[in-house]
């Protein structure tokens, strides 16, 4: 086959694919991907995060009275009170699947933005499809480091990565310490996937960085049938923090196992993930008073701006949870990109792309911890300040940064 | 590494080898009844943790007296799955093989499906119950209960399989279908009633395990998925058909995994499992005590 | 008899001419992305199957663990182009090799295991190599590598939009697996495996040329298993361990042979054109629900196939053929 026949199809086949979009500029509805894991070992986040993005998108929809971009109004008002509509894609977990899914909804569905995905190396492809379709990539609780840094144009991230949770974390040791609480070593828990190996990676970066020794590393196969002799080994260490990775099953076996073989960690400060989910709490709640997780996302807010309870209480209604770590970034992702959607008035890839890049929503116009929403060039927002949590009675209160905190972080644990 | 840390990973291993062995037993015996392999076994356990799991909730029954409930309705699932799909799967006249793995492996992908379907995929915990979360203490070595009774009803169910099928009419119809099913039929045993109820007594023993299990575990749709692959290599381990074998080799894989997790990083633990198991067969090609 | 035979076989030739020409001028027409993804990855699910069909089918080697040498291509081809700029196709060709050197040493003491025993431990293999890659730094551990953009270029076979090269490749990849297969049928490794499979005592006499021609069976599969590794990993230009060597792989290759007849020329092909658009379809349009529709809808047509058709759907289109589907 020749090059110039090559392109001359290529061509064919990308106006096939752009012009229906162009065409249906001033149609009455926004189609916007979501992306998510719906079957499978994960199929709980992916159900979850459709709860999120559906109550988001009722706000957006219909007038609300919340200090919240689009809430007030019904629609889009810059595309003449269009509404938004969700189309939901099952990526399973699978890279190649989450590709063919974001293909299949830029090109079939006509989607003018996508938003997912949970799993990290599922958002590698689907950003790399986006970026090849030039739509913008909206990677709602993605907290891998490194999808930021690869020059994508299309990829945008509201929410914080690893690292700046990371950062949280050791600020809030060094800040004890400073008040004299002895903190000088650290046990790494984490799963051997991509989600524990950032994580990890980030710790240790920052623990050597600010003179922390790590005395146990322990990697472990993520829903191992037993966790007895990696906690046996994080007891012997004994350090003064333990600092798991770990989804909701392996967290659950993590905490059970550690009762079981008679390991009281001094303190526990979780990388979310699993320590976010009710079901763990659930599951193990009574074994985790003063448990210290990272999150991006604190009810205690509600106090402050009532809106996060009014919001929290319509995402209850629709999930019987409350709104956590994921579905509070999932929620606030999709405000996100509609709002720069409404600001671009339009659906054309590279005007939304434009309109996210000169995002700026003051952190009191979301229901989240953070300053404000303002993406810089590599389409991370610097400004979204992680919270730490503690549960204290059954919920969870903030105890750190103090600008957010309601309450002293009780050290050592229960 | 001190010998406490030793002592006490080759206690939970061994604790851990029985519930593996009690959790492949019943992939065992239908093996031996049929040459069958039962590819759907990790979904068995599944459904059993969830039984367990609402005849708690709804009832407060605690598992450990679910168990025999559990097992007798996994007993009635199990004979019926026998009915439906595997009596036609073993009756096909090319690939048979190929034909029993490949329905009982779609049969998994369709117990997925309708756990998530009627259960949701959320992560369900039974929260309270007699043994949960208890651990006794023994000279700083620790044993939690659950686990120790896990032990204690592998080892019952062991030796009450023992007495059935050397000691009891339908143990010894079972041995001799497994013999010879053509010449049984002869002798006026019909040959489907006896694969129905090895098939029921195999799923009913993934049963007992399924409620104890339930005790400790997180259960949830996939759940089977763990377990499954430890359960062929624990039941080829031992040698295919032979129950003792499957008791052996739990303990074997439970103490290896725990060995292996001390030696190399954990998350490499499995590897050692596997590698004993290539060593085993590549001497002996039938697995330790299987005899066919 | 012979000659029937020799009939037979002219025709597969034949007919397989005209199916392939048909099926590349189809991308000419059917413009949509979705629905060529779906045909790249049917032609390349067929190319596997037929190639794990070599061993497995024609052999009687149940492998359950060919995902390692699909991975084994996929990381030889990525890590060679991304830590030392080799292109592609070298690492395609390198990865083949590795895979059928790998698949020979594995063979020498595997294939003295029988049934369940060979089966399981070939999961065990691909299992031990998933965790290997999956603690090793240097390929990227469960990170995984991403293959960098460098615009569309038939040099280093990537293509940001066209599926179409990709399709030829996968095309010409199922054929080359549908000839090797269509010619080992009439050599003398097939008609060994033939009797060996309609008397076994036959087996006793062969014993070592068998063994032989297996491990020959073993390096033809894996190398044309690790092209389709390469393949992959260019197609989707991400791999992770998890995606590229989990047990899902090596029963996805195994599932259009049991499904199309295994054993036979035709089943992986007629296998895969049915399986794989059903996956894709269901999950595309039922899977959005998450409650497991789709997981039923697939898990349900396995067991009604296997059950309907132990033979494999091939038997349909074969009535009068007896002796072609064994």
């Amino acid at each position: 086959m020749t090059i110039t026949r090559r392109n001359v199809l290529l061509g064919a086949t990308a106006a096939a694919a752009l012009a229906p979009i162009a065409a249906r500029a001033q149609t009455s509805e926004v189609v916007i991907g979501v992306t998510y894991p719906m079957s499978g070992a994960n199929a709980q986040i992916g159900v979850d995060a459709q709860h999120a993005y559906v109550t988001a998108t009722d706000i957006i929809n219909n007038k609300h009275d919340f200090e919240l971009p689009l809430a007030k109004d019904a629609g889009l008002p810059g595309l003449g009170g269009a509404k938004i509509r969700l189309v939901f894609a099952d990526h399973q977990g699978d890279p190649q699947k989450g590709r063919a899914e974001a293909e299949r909804l830029i090109t079939q569905e006509k989607v003018c933005a996508i938003i997912g995905s949970y799993q990290s190396s599922v958002a590698v492809t689907i950003s790399q499809i986006c970026e090849r379709y030039q739509t913008p990539f909206v990677s709602a609780d993605n907290s891998s480091p490194s999808l930021h840094t690869r020059g994508l144009k299309f990829f945008f991230r509201a929410a914080p990565h690893d690292e700046m949770f990371t950062k949280a974390m050791f600020d809030f040791y060094d800040a004890l310490k400073k008040k004299g609480t002895k903190i000088e070593t650290l046990a790494l828990f984490h799963e051997d996937t991509i989600f524990g190996t950032d994580s990890a990676n980030a710790q240790i970066k920052l623990a050597n960085e600010r003179g922390y020794k790590i005395v146990a590393d322990i990697k472990y196969r993520s829903n191992s049938p037993s966790l007895s002799a990696e906690v046996q080994q994080l007891k012997s260490a004994n350090a003064d923090v333990l600092m798991p990775s770990s989804y909701t099953t392996d967290g659950i076996m993590l905490v059970k196992t550690m009762a079981e073989l008679g390991y009281k960690p001094k303190a526990i400060v979780a990388q979310a993930a699993g320590f976010s989910e009710k079901a763990l709490y659930d599951a193990v709640g009574d074994k985790l008073e003063g448990v210290i997780t990272r999150g991006s996302f604190s009810l205690d807010l509600a106090a402050k701006r009532p809106m996060v309870g009014k919001i929290n209480d319509l995402f209850k209604a629709k999930s019987g949870k409350d709104l956590n770590d994921n579905t509070s970034r999932e929620f606030m992702g999709l405000i996100v990109l509609a709002d720069a959607i409404n600001r671009a008035k339009s659906t054309d890839g590279e005007k939304i792309r434009a309109a996210l890049a000169a995002t700026e929503i003051p952190g009191e116009q979301t229901i989240m911890p953070w300053k404000r929403v303002k993406f810089d060039e590599l389409g991370q927002n610097n400004d979204a300040d992680p919270v730490l949590l503690q549960y204290i009675g059954g919920k969870f209160v903030t105890i750190s940064p103090p600008q957010g905190a309601v309450a002293e972080a009780v050290w050592p644990m229960k | 590494m001190t010998a406490e840390t030793i002592i006490q990973s080759l206690a939970s291993g061994l604790l851990m080898g029985l519930l593996y062995g009690l959790i492949a037993v019943g992939l065992a015996l239908i093996f031996g009844l049929m040459d069958v392999v039962n590819f759907a076994h990790g979904e068995f356990l599944m459904i059993a943790m969830y039984a367990s799991f609402f005849l708690f909730a709804f009832f407060a029954i605690d598992p450990l007296l679910a168990a025999p409930l559990v097992a007798a309705a996994l007993f009635v699932f199990g004979a019926v799955v026998y009915l439906l799909i595997v009596r036609f799967a073993v009756r096909a006249k090319a690939n048979a093989g190929m034909v029993q793995i490949f329905s009982t492996f779609g049969l998994a992908i369709v117990m997925r499906g309708v756990a998530q379907f009627f259960f949701t995929p959320d992560y369900r915990s039974v929260t309270h119950s007699w043994f949960g979360g208890k651990t006794v203490s023994i000279g700083g070595i620790f044993l939690p209960q659950p686990q120790l009774i896990g032990a204690a009803v592998a080892m019952l169910a062991f030796g009450g399989l023992y007495y059935f099928i050397n000691r009891t009419d339908f143990g010894r119809a079972l041995e001799a279908t497994r013999e010879d099913a053509g010449a049984v039929a002869l002798v006026g045993i019909d040959k489907n009633r006896v694969f129905a109820l090895g098939w029921g007594l195999g799923a009913a023993l993934v049963g007992l395990a399924g409620a104890i299990m339930s005790i400790f575990f997180y259960i949830y749709p996939d759940v089977g998925a763990s377990f499954a692959l430890i359960a062929y290599v624990t039941v080829a381990l031992g040698g295919f058909g032979s129950v003792f074998g499957a008791f052996a080799g739990g303990i074997i894989v439970g103490l290896v995994e725990a060995s292996t997790a001390l030696l190399l990083p954990p998350s490499l633990k499995s590897v050692g499992i596997y590698a004993v198991y290539l060593l085993v067969v590549f001497v002996r090609p039938r697995g330790l005590f299987g005899s066919m | 008899m012979d000659t029937d035979f020799a009939k037979r076989r002219r025709r597969d030739l034949i007919v397989a001419f005209c199916l392939a020409a048909i099926a590349a001028v189809v991308p000419l027409f059917v413009k949509d992305s979705y629905v060529q993804n779906i045909m790249v990855l049917t032609l390349m699910w067929a190319a596997l199957s037929q190639s794990w069909n070599i061993l497995s089918g024609y052999c009687g080697q149940i492998s359950l663990g060919h995902a390692l040498y699909f991975g084994i291509g996929a990381y030889t081809t990525t890590l060679l182009f991304t830590k030392f700029g080799v292109l592609p196709w070298f690492g395609m060709l390198g990865g083949g090799l590795i895979s059928a050197l790998i698949a020979m040493g594995l063979g020498y003491p595997c294939f003295r295991l029988r049934g369940h025993y060979f089966a399981i431990a070939t999961i065990v293999i691909a299992e031990i190599g998933l965790l290997l890659f999956h603690n090793w730094d240097w390929a990227g551990a469960a990170l995984g590598i991403e293959i960098p953009v460098r615009g569309d270029s038939w040099l280093k076979f990537q293509f940001a939009r066209s599926k179409l090269p990709y399709f030829y490749f996968a095309l010409a990849l199922a054929c080359v697996a549908w000839f090797v297969t269509w010619w080992l049928e009439d050599s003398k490794w097939g008609y060994w495996w033939r009797a060996v499979k309609d008397n076994p005592d036959a087996a006793e006499s062969l014993g070592v040329v068998v063994f032989n021609s297996k491990m020959g069976a073993a390096a033809v599969s894996a190398f044309l298993v690790a092209v389709g590794g390469s393949f992959y990993a260019q197609f989707v230009s991400y791999i992770d361990p998890e995606s590229i060597m989990g047990f899902h792989i090596s029963l996805l290759m195994a599932l259009p042979a049991v499904l199309g007849g295994i054993g036979t020329l035709w089943g992986p092909m007629l296998g895969a054109v049915i399986l794989i658009p059903v996956t894709e379809l269901t999950r595309s349009y039922a899977g959005g629900s998450g409650r497991g529709v789709d997981l039923i809808v697939y898990g349900g047509l396995i067991i009604a196939i296997s059950l309907a058709r132990p033979q494999g759907l091939v038997s349909l289109f074969a009535p009068k053929r007896k002796e072609a589907t064994r």
